[in-house]
């Protein structure tokens, strides 16, 4: 045996009663420090490293150029109407998402595995051909085109089309979320309520949603985050209209490609925060769900 | 409240789970539903209280029809096996639940559903849990909590699917004697499931025995454990011992090579003699091969002359007296024979 190896080893025998018994039943040192160390790599190359080149780029050149980015009336407007897409596609995923978990979660009925099988559908096609396929339904050459032309309805290359595209990719998060929990936690408590009087509604309202609700808030936050997040999708359908139809992902997009690397990487870093939110109150709920 | 089944069937895709059932409950007794997993004794239960709906026939309760009313209008208290006590609220919120929801001209005020909720947690004795969660209770604090939210809303009749089902055995008999002295102070109209025999036996003021769908016997439970309508219900009350026998003028004689009917004999209706006895018909020889000696009751296993193992129950002093020893040869003696063919009671004879 290797004499370092060897020396490893010994310190994990040597000592207490309590450390040797702990040596039954973990790897030895060296193994443990290897793993360990395959994990901090992949961690520092893959995420720690590119947030920090976000945020360095950013601040290259001092705190002031970085405020003075968001000065840019087309960032601004970008922001706005990321803001908007979220606004309207997120509680309208909250909606669909506690009826289709609900439905799904609690009752049995013909159909039930298709309606699972279409809430994944967004999971599975790419967010491009999403896009794609709205620019086929409501493009000027569409399907629906000659008719919403006709009564001067603009939603490809406009704001409806970014948040109907956005609707679809977050389709799945909230309901997705919710589906195992409703599912684990079958109909007892419910059927309890109906039997002391409850109406359909009050057991929604005081059994179901409250016993759901650390599950929601988490499909809240991923749906939220893939709403501002989005790019694919959004792209095909919106036809980078500067100060018009350009969200966060693409200004940041389009302020790269024009050689501004601080805005860019400005805004950029306001969509990193956002990720960053996003694990924290993520560890927050999952710190209560366990109680 | 009296409750009436009448007729009523259910089935769940090809699986009949209720085969036109009729049942009759009295005002203020205490019933039991007694029958193993799979006999339809749940469903029934749900049946009644409005959570699953018969294929055909009816339940009326003081002679009205339930068909058409909701869960929430029939007034029951259900008491669900694993509790279905609601994991966010508190005990006391629980327990309110039934008087918070009412619509508000029939909603009693604040003030007194907190008297009504103390009322009731000195009913089950929780009075110091009343702020703590379900997940901070133990299953028998956690029945009790879901017998006091059933009773809160005043129901007219209170179900219980396999109350017990889920506590080990000694919390179990702690909790069934107070479900009988709750009952005697209360005195609602209760329906209780349980495949226990012994539970059914002993806090019932009737037991129903089911049996794949069907109601094999209704009875008190003296009835019912000592007039055993069917063979099944000889089975499922207590041990048995089964021979083969036959019928001849009358008297019923036990003997191996007969076919056509079937003979039970309880346990502790076997006697162990060490004489042969003269007039007995069914006295047969057999070796002792077993003897366990722990508790009120010996429990005494016999390899009969034809091979077969029979069981025989003796009080402590009976069995110190014989002084009986294993590998002895001795004679049973049958008591009391209960002989069934094609599962009816045709005859019980004394031997």
């Amino acid at each position: 045996m290797d004499p370092l190896v060897a020396k490893i080893a010994t310190w994990g025998s040597a000592g207490s009663v309590a450390a040797r018994r702990q040596a039954a039943t973990s790897e030895s040192p060296l193994v443990k420090w290897i793993l360990i160390g395959i994990a901090v790599a992949f961690l520092v190359v893959f995420l720690l490293a590119p947030l920090g080149i976000v945020f360095g780029t950013a601040f290259e050149h001092g705190i002031l150029p970085y405020f003075r980015s968001f000065a840019d009336p087309d960032t601004q407007s970008a922001i706005r109407l990321t803001l908007i897409a979220a606004v309207i596609s997120v509680p309208l995923n909250i909606v669909f998402g506690l009826c289709a978990a609900w439905a799904i979660g609690k009752f049995d009925f013909p159909g039930r595995s298709l309606l699972i099988t279409l809430i994944d559908l967004p999971f599975s096609v790419s967010p491009v051909v999403a896009g794609l396929v709205y620019v086929l339904l409501f493009g000027l050459q569409g399907f629906f085109g000659p008719w919403l032309m006709a009564h001067g309805i603009h939603i490809i290359f406009a704001v409806p089309g970014i948040v109907l595209v956005t609707i679809f990719v977050t389709f799945p998060f909230v309901a997705r979320e919710l589906l195992p929990m409703m599912q684990a936690q079958g109909n007892d408590e419910e059927e309890a309520a109906l039997t002391l009087g409850a109406g359909g509604w009050q057991t929604f309202r005081y059994i179901t949603l409250p016993n759901v609700r650390w599950a929601l808030i988490y499909g809240v936050i991923l749906c939220n985050a893939r709403a501002m997040g989005e790019f694919g999708a959004v792209a095909v359908v919106s036809g980078h209209i500067q100060g018009l139809t350009n969200t966060m992902p693409l200004q940041v997009e389009f302020l790269y490609d024009d050689y501004q690397f601080v805005p860019a990487f400005a805004v950029a870093s306001l969509l990193a925060m956002l990720a960053l939110a996003t694990l924290v109150v993520k560890s927050v709920v999952e710190a209560r769900t366990e109680i | 409240m009296s409750i009436s089944v009448r007729g009523v069937t259910k089935h769940f895709g090809a699986f009949t789970a209720l085969d036109n059932v009729d049942l009759e409950v009295e005002p203020g007794k205490l019933v039991a539903l007694l029958g193993p997993s799979g006999s339809g004794k749940t469903t029934l239960l749900r049946i009644i209280a409005g959570l699953e709906f018969a294929d055909a026939g009816e339940i009326r309760f003081d002679g009205t029809d339930m068909a058409n009313r909701k869960t929430g209008e029939r007034r029951v208290g259900f008491v669900f096996q694993h509790y279905a006590l609601f994991r966010h609220m508190t005990v006391f919120d629980n327990i309110a639940f039934g008087l918070r929801v009412r619509p508000r001209s029939t909603r009693p005020s604040e003030s007194d559903i907190r008297r009504k909720v103390g009322d009731l947690l000195d009913l089950i004795q929780l009075q110091t849990l009343a702020s703590r969660y379900p997940s901070q209770l133990s299953g028998g604090q956690r029945q009790r909590v879901a017998l006091a939210r059933a009773l809160a809303v005043e129901p007219r009749v209170l179900l219980l699917d396999e109350p017990f089902g889920a506590l080990d055995a000694k919390v179990r008999l702690e909790l069934r004697r107070w479900l009988r002295h709750l009952h005697d102070e209360v005195n609602i109209t209760s329906l209780f499931v349980t495949h226990d025999q012994e539970e059914a036996l002993e806090v019932a003021d009737s037991v129903a025995v089911m049996n794949e769908g069907k109601f094999e016997q209704i009875g008190t439970p003296a009835e019912v454990y000592e007039n055993p309508a069917t063979s099944f219900v000889f089975k499922f009350l207590g041990n048995v011992n089964l021979f083969h026998g036959r019928i001849d003028n009358g008297v019923t004689y036990i003997q191996q090579t007969a076919t056509d009917h079937v003979v039970f004999v309880r346990p502790h209706l076997l006697d162990i003699v060490r004489q042969a006895p003269s007039h007995g018909n069914n006295a047969f020889q057999a070796t002792i091969v077993h003897i366990n000696a722990a508790g009120p009751l010996v429990k005494i296993e016999a390899q009969a002359e034809w091979g077969a193992r029979v069981q025989v129950e003796m009080p402590q002093q009976h069995f110190r007296d014989l002084g009986l020893n294993k590998g002895e040869q001795v004679f049973v003696v049958p008591h009391e024979l209960a002989v069934f063919k094609n599962g009816e009671v045709k005859e019980t004879a004394n031997s």
